[in-house]
């Protein structure tokens, strides 16, 4: 199946493993948690922080069930620790 | 941003401000800064945030509190970048026409802020090293624990 190119931008501690951003190949018809296992390929080390981040599209939260639509870049949200 | 700033936040001006002739309290809390966490002294804090996300949830946040606790007025403005030991973090004002509103308002908009709102804390301790910090001081209920803590090089 052919595969598309998904840009991330990543925050805060995760920009320690992946930089401010990074790209992942993926299945045409993937879903966003799709994306969270190919990130935790790239770098096995964050896998138990990856599981507890969510993916923001055009700065709302989405299910990471739901397919990815035609976007290509896509923010990987650590749990927050604002206040 | 609205609700967001690099500067320094004059908690006292946004509390002059508030005035409203329905309001019989007004409730300010102020998040700040401790010299100390679990035990480490901590020098100072950085924040980021992904900016247009956060502006637009603290605003979604401040909407929805105003009608769910009949609220005249309410503002929430938080920290990016350096915040030094003592400073301001997080300011939350909340106006009613009765101080219960006000208070469990108050509440209610700091801890969805503070948990859910794409906001991050880097602490930086004494002893030179730093740590991507969470928010897991359990201060509410219905709080989720899916945290994770990151030392820093």
């Amino acid at each position: 199946m052919e595969k598309r190119l998904i840009k991330i931008k990543c925050f805060a501690g995760l920009r320690k493993f992946f930089g401010s951003e990074t790209t992942v190949l993926v299945e045409q018809d993937s879903n966003y948690a799709k994306v969270i296992e190919a990130l935790q390929l790239l770098n096995p080390e964050v896998t138990e922080i990856l599981s507890s981040c969510r993916i923001a599209v055009n700065e709302d939260f989405v299910q990471l069930s739901e397919t990815i639509k035609q976007e290509d870049i896509l923010f990987l949200i650590p749990p927050s620790s604002g206040g | 941003m609205k609700h967001l700033q690099n500067a320094n936040i004059s908690y006292s001006e946004i509390f002059d401000e508030f005035r409203h002739p329905s309001s019989g309290a007004v409730v300010l809390f102020s998040g700040e800064v401790r010299n100390n966490n679990k035990g480490r002294e901590v020098t100072h804090l950085e924040y980021e945030a992904y900016e247009p996300m956060a502006n637009k949830m603290i605003e979604e946040i401040l909407v929805e509190a105003k009608s769910r606790f009949k609220l005249n007025q309410a503002e929430c403005v938080h920290r990016l970048g350096k915040v030094e030991i003592s400073g301001c973090a997080v300011v939350v004002v909340t106006g009613a026409g009765h101080r219960k509103e006000a208070y469990d308002a108050n509440r209610y908009i700091i801890d969805k802020v503070k948990n859910e709102v794409p906001i991050w804390k880097h602490e930086f301790f004494a002893d030179g090293t730093s740590e991507w910090g969470q928010n897991c001081d359990c201060v509410t209920d219905e709080h989720e624990h899916s945290h994770h803590q990151e030392k820093a090089e």
